[in-house]
């Protein structure tokens, strides 16, 4: 932990990073090793048993504005401890979040905080950001989706996203990822309708104590097949490990090789014991389908390890790009700028202004896509 | 306009103020510096001490008593020893948080992308004073730049190459390129094989104490420990107050104090103070339908004379919705004498010298009198009589900043007539 806090660089105070994702919220200051809480994403409403999940794009705008401030606040006043006004925001985002919320949470925190700046980055390219590599084929397992996006050279190539549902809605200690052959042999017992193939062996149940009374019996069976979901393929083939490849297929030739051998696997889910094991065998299975066989030259996979956990690799990425304070001005979105133009720019809204027409001026950021994702050597 | 203030709830060590970067280490990281969290369960720990036998300095044959500290949990039996951290020997100071293990790769990382977002600026402040100069076409400077800076390899060749605005300043770069040393970063290097789950993962059964839940997984992001037997505590986390000011008049509403013990109340504007209070003294039998007298008292809390209307509530009343009973208030205004702090020590205090009708008031003492109301109860059910009436008194602001009026003398502060709706419970019905 840097002793000095309040001391950057350029004199400025560090910036906060806030990683808002759809079960955890990872949130801290520029320029350290980790976040310093991870809270769940929800609010708690006095009265209310349930509580609110935060990150939620069907609701209408004044609901979020008020969940999404009474939420901020929290982070604020109850964690970091620290002034809105005296510190610049980083958000780790994703690419596919909807404007919509976007545009609600900038409005969050210019109007009701009064941020100096708030700067969107994408949490691939801060992925890659943490390993000190420029191109690698990002893959996010969060709360609700997983998601695939390779990025060249720093420049996310967009065309080539891939996204399934699939996610860790219910992260359990005591459930693991099988390895290869069990798993393929546990899909073939559930998918067989003479049922000749037997199952494996599963593994010992567990008693789980809840709220101290109840006792939640899992059973083995439960423990090592829920995972499987995650690499079951459906009916247009799709799973966890097929869109790697998938996403392969869509880049340019050329990047491939560099891509392949550079996988960074980030997110929650993929904390879970045995995944990462469990995703390499069955990318090198999946490959040899024809499919794949037939476009895909290389067959060499190789991943990498972040230093951070998973989960808060993204995190760690802003972390370092916030504390990059001779740039984190120009990047990020002013209060100023927020007050005239009144809205964000987004990487696929047109209407932002292109560069050239302002510069003059030297009021108006460029947009966020050609400026934020591209990096000088 | 906020300040803000730490409040260290545990040890109540102090309160400090921080508006300036402060270089106090423990209010950097929000943490207390003496106070820890039991991993397991969240609450504070106490360090306790024990008496271990150990080899005196000098000589090691001969043993002697020396205090050894570790910190253990009140609530849930967590001691410092079940994760294997050794006992101290001084009391408070000697226990630390553990160490990330990436530290430093992290601050390479960070020292490499600072270099390149200094280049950055330099390029940036470079195009501005290009452009003041105003020597090429803006598209051409604006693209090209954008073209190198994204294939360019970053070594200071590079720099120097094509592009003709970054030639034209050749003689600068380089003169700022040998001066700085050139931070190089080995990339990550990525891994064929990851570690598979181990055999017994399939046949071993869990035994859950071993296993941190969620909650306390996520307490400690930097290493997220899987075993229990890894849960380090961690400093405890303070609390922090802040001051309040009123967006549009600037006043300020609370303002945190530096010692916790000296905080008094200074809300001044209490209603309590300023509205004459209602009490009920004596309640006869109350009959269904037949009307009986109660007695009230109305005391007034502040020191000038106060003047009090009484009037039922009409059919329509919103706030009117508990009464059963119906109600005859005195229709005269009834007078209170002002509050007088010195009243009861000054025996020749004068009579004041209020008209007062036998009918309506029963007694008058200094600020307070009693005076009848008439009750009819209307139901007959076992709930409690409540009747309700509205009471409209003169209210003057003292505490009001008082503008001198224009002849120099000081003008008294206008009386406002303030109304509020008064309900009372008397009782059950007489049975």
């Amino acid at each position: 932990m840097p002793i000095f806090d309040g001391l950057g660089s350029g004199g400025e105070k560090t910036a906060i990073v806030i990683d808002l994702g759809a079960a955890y919220t990872k949130c801290g200051f520029a320029g350290e090793t980790g976040p310093r809480f991870i809270i769940p994403s929800e609010i708690r409403k006095p009265g209310q048993q349930q509580a609110t999940k935060v990150v939620q794009y069907n609701i209408n705008t004044e609901e979020l504005y008020a969940i999404l401030k009474e939420f901020i606040h929290i982070l604020y006043f109850r964690h970091l401890l620290v002034n809105p006004r005296d510190r610049r925001v980083v958000i780790i985002e994703s690419i596919l979040c909807p404007s919509h919320f976007r545009e609600t949470l900038t409005k969050v925190f210019f109007k009701q905080f009064e941020v100096p700046s708030v700067l969107f980055a994408p949490s691939h390219l801060m992925a890659i950001m943490t390993l000190g590599i420029n191109s690698a084929l990002v893959m996010d397992c969060g709360y609700t989706e997983t998601l695939v996006l390779p990025i060249y050279e720093c420049t996310p190539i967009l065309p080539a996203w891939e996204a399934l549902p699939l996610g860790g809605k219910a992260i359990h200690k005591t459930c693991f990822v099988s390895d290869l052959q069990r798993g393929l042999q546990i899909q073939e017992a559930k998918f067989n309708l003479e049922g000749t193939a037997e199952r494996p062996a599963p593994p010992p149940d567990v008693d789980y104590p809840l709220d101290g009374e109840k006792i939640l019996h899992v059973k083995g069976s439960i423990r090592d097949s829920v995972m499987e979901i995650l690499f079951e393929q459906d009916n247009e083939e799709k799973s966890v490990a097929s869109m790697i490849l998938d996403a392969l297929v869509k880049c340019p030739i050329d990047t491939r090789k560099v891509l392949s051998e550079n996988l960074v696997v980030i997110g929650g889910t993929a904390m879970l014991p045995g995944f990462l094991h469990r995703l390499l065998a069955e990318i090198r299975l999946l490959v040899e389908k024809p499919k794949y066989s037939d476009v895909l030259a290389s067959k060499n996979f190789r991943i990498h390890s972040p230093p951070a956990k998973p989960s808060c690799t993204a995190w760690l990425g802003g972390a370092i790009f916030g504390a990059l304070q001779d740039i984190l001005g120009s990047r990020s979105v002013s209060r100023d700028h927020y007050n005239q133009t009144g809205r964000i720019p987004d990487w696929c809204c047109l209407s932002s202004p292109p560069p050239e027409s302002f510069y003059e001026a030297g009021k108006t950021p460029p947009p966020l896509m050609k400026r934020a994702y591209s990096m000088e050597k | 306009m906020h300040a803000e203030s730490f409040f260290f709830c545990c040890c109540l060590w102090k309160c400090v103020c921080v508006r300036r970067r402060s270089t106090v280490a423990s209010l950097l990281r929000r943490r207390c510096a003496n106070c820890f969290d039991c991993p397991c369960c969240m609450h504070t720990l106490s360090t306790r001490a024990t008496n271990i036998p150990a080899p005196l300095a000098d000589d090691p044959t001969k043993t002697t008593m020396k205090k050894a500290y570790y910190l253990a949990c009140g609530f849930c039996r967590w001691t410092s020893r079940d994760v294997g951290m050794a006992d101290k020997s001084v009391a408070s100071g000697g226990w630390q948080e553990p160490e990330n293990p990436h530290a430093q790769r992290i601050s390479k990382l960070i020292e490499y992308y600072q270099q390149l977002a200094h280049r950055e600026k330099q390029e940036r402040d470079r195009k501005k004073m290009a452009r003041r100069r105003q020597c090429m076409p803006l598209a051409f400077s604006q693209h090209t730049i954008h073209v190198v800076e994204k294939y360019g390899l970053g070594t200071r060749l590079q720099r120097q190459r094509p592009g003709a605005p970054i030639s034209a300043l050749a003689g600068l770069s380089l003169k700022e390129g040998e001066d700085q040393k050139e931070i190089t970063i080995e990339p990550a290097q990525a891994l064929d094989e990851v570690e598979p789950l181990p055999e017994d993962c399939y046949t071993r059964p869990i035994s859950l104490p071993e296993v941190t839940t969620l909650r306390q997984r996520l307490l400690q992001p930097d290493f997220q420990p899987a075993g229990a037997s890894q849960l380090h505590p961690r400093h405890k986390h303070l609390l922090m107050k802040r001051s309040l000011r009123c967006r549009k008049c600037e006043h300020n509403l609370s303002k945190p104090e530096f010692n916790p013990t000296s905080i008094k109340f200074k809300i001044q504007l209490v209603a309590v103070s300023y509205i004459p209070e209602v009490r009920i003294m004596s309640i006869p039998n109350l009959r269904h339908t037949k009307e009986s007298q109660v007695l009230l008292t109305l005391t007034n809390p502040v020191e000038n004379v106060t003047h009090v209307t009484l009037a039922a509530c009409e059919e329509e009343d919103p706030d009117d919705v508990n009464s059963t009973a119906k109600v005859l208030v005195p229709s005269k205004e009834l007078v209170l004498a002002g509050k007088d702090a010195a009243a009861e020590y000054d025996e020749l205090a004068e009579p004041q010298d209020f008209q007062d009708d036998p009918d309506i008031v029963a007694f008058r003492k200094s600020n307070k009198i009693g005076f009848f109301i008439k009750v009819i109860p209307q139901k007959e059910d076992d709930s409690d009589v409540t009747v309700t009436f509205r009471m409209r008194h003169d209210f003057r602001n003292l505490t009001a900043p008082v503008r001198p009026s224009e002849d120099g003398g000081d003008a008294a502060p206008e009386a406002i007539w303030l109304t509020h709706h008064v309900e009372l419970r008397l009782g059950p019905l007489a049975p």
